[in-house]
């Protein structure tokens, strides 16, 4: 008897929930920043606003790469509800604070995926999601220099005037 | 509707219980879902579909269910020639059916990446 489910995909259906679940992930990350950009902007934070708006295409970015994998590999990649978006803050701080959770959060998801993989030994799956674990550190580093930013100037004063400035400078350049 | 087999193609079977069977026609890349009196021809994504819909009936809920609607669920698969109008009853024996037959799938799949790796 032929082995038709592995003709048909490569990817096993568990593999493939999973998948469609980080593309949701991806998709409610996108819509969070999208709100955290509003935020800002209202509230006169504009260069943490386009940095957010930055985030918000990164992670639309993201949800497309699993989304297209889904189908490439022959799964059935499933457009995501988003709902319940969060749109007022308590604070300029509240909003990184969420920002660096939602990372971390996502970053657990992929290594999630990854055990998986390993038990299930899809190597292929898990080469694709080695660009996710390099873009994971360099997501959650700018999130935490974010809020460290709220540490070593401090918000009195000017200092969210300073925190805003400098949140548009954050990069991540590592070699290794 | 009921699905003519004309054809005189092999079939393997994939599962089988008391309520119905399922076989794997390698040629024409399917299966044939012997079920509630008719023979039905599913390719992969409609296998799939099926045991979506299967697998999505809430048997609880639906027992536990106190209106006087009677306990009969429609599955109707899109993109798919087929429609099965089953009691509460048929629905379990349908579900015991699919999963016999995913978890015979699965087996087939093993074996085969084991021989492969063997070959190899
Ligand atoms: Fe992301
Ligand atoms: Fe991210």
């Amino acid at each position: 008897m032929k082995d038709l489910l592995r003709i048909k995909s490569l990817i096993s259906t568990e593999i493939e929930a999973l998948l469609n679940q980080q593309v949701k992930k991806e998709a409610l990350s996108s819509s969070i920043y999208l709100s955290m950009a509003s935020w800002c902007n209202r509230n006169g934070y504009d260069f943490s606003s386009d940095y957010f708006f930055k985030q918000a295409e990164e992670e639309r970015v993201h949800q497309l790469k699993f989304y297209k994998y889904i189908l490439d590999m022959g799964g059935n990649a499933i457009s995501p509800e988003v709902t319940g978006i969060k749109q007022e803050y308590n604070s300029f701080r509240e909003v990184f604070e969420e920002a660096l959770d939602q990372e971390i959060s996502v970053t657990q998801s992929i290594k999630n995926i990854y055990a998986r993989c390993m038990k299930e030994q899809d190597f292929v799956t898990m080469e694709f999601l080695n660009w996710f674990l390099k873009e994971q550190r360099e997501e959650e580093y700018k999130a935490r220099r974010a809020l460290e930013l709220f540490e070593v100037i401090g918000e009195e004063g000017t200092g969210r005037w300073q925190i805003d400035k400098n949140v548009g400078q954050i990069t991540y350049n590592s070699e290794a | 509707m009921i699905t003519t087999i004309t054809t005189t193609t092999h079939w393997t079977d994939v599962f089988k219980t008391s309520a119905g069977a399922i076989y794997q026609c390698d040629a024409e890349r399917c299966w044939y879902v012997d079920f509630a009196g008719k023979v039905a021809k599913f390719d992969y994504r409609c296998l799939l579909k099926l045991r979506k819909a299967v697998y999505h009936i809430d048997i609880e809920q639906t027992l536990l269910n106190t209106t006087k609607d009677p306990d009969v669920e429609i599955i109707f698969i899109c993109a798919c020639d087929h429609c099965y109008v089953l009691s509460l009853l048929q629905i379990i024996a349908l579900k015991e059916l699919l999963e016999g037959t995913f978890v015979m799938l699965e087996l087939n799949h093993i074996l085969h990446e084991r021989l492969c790796s063997i070959a190899s």
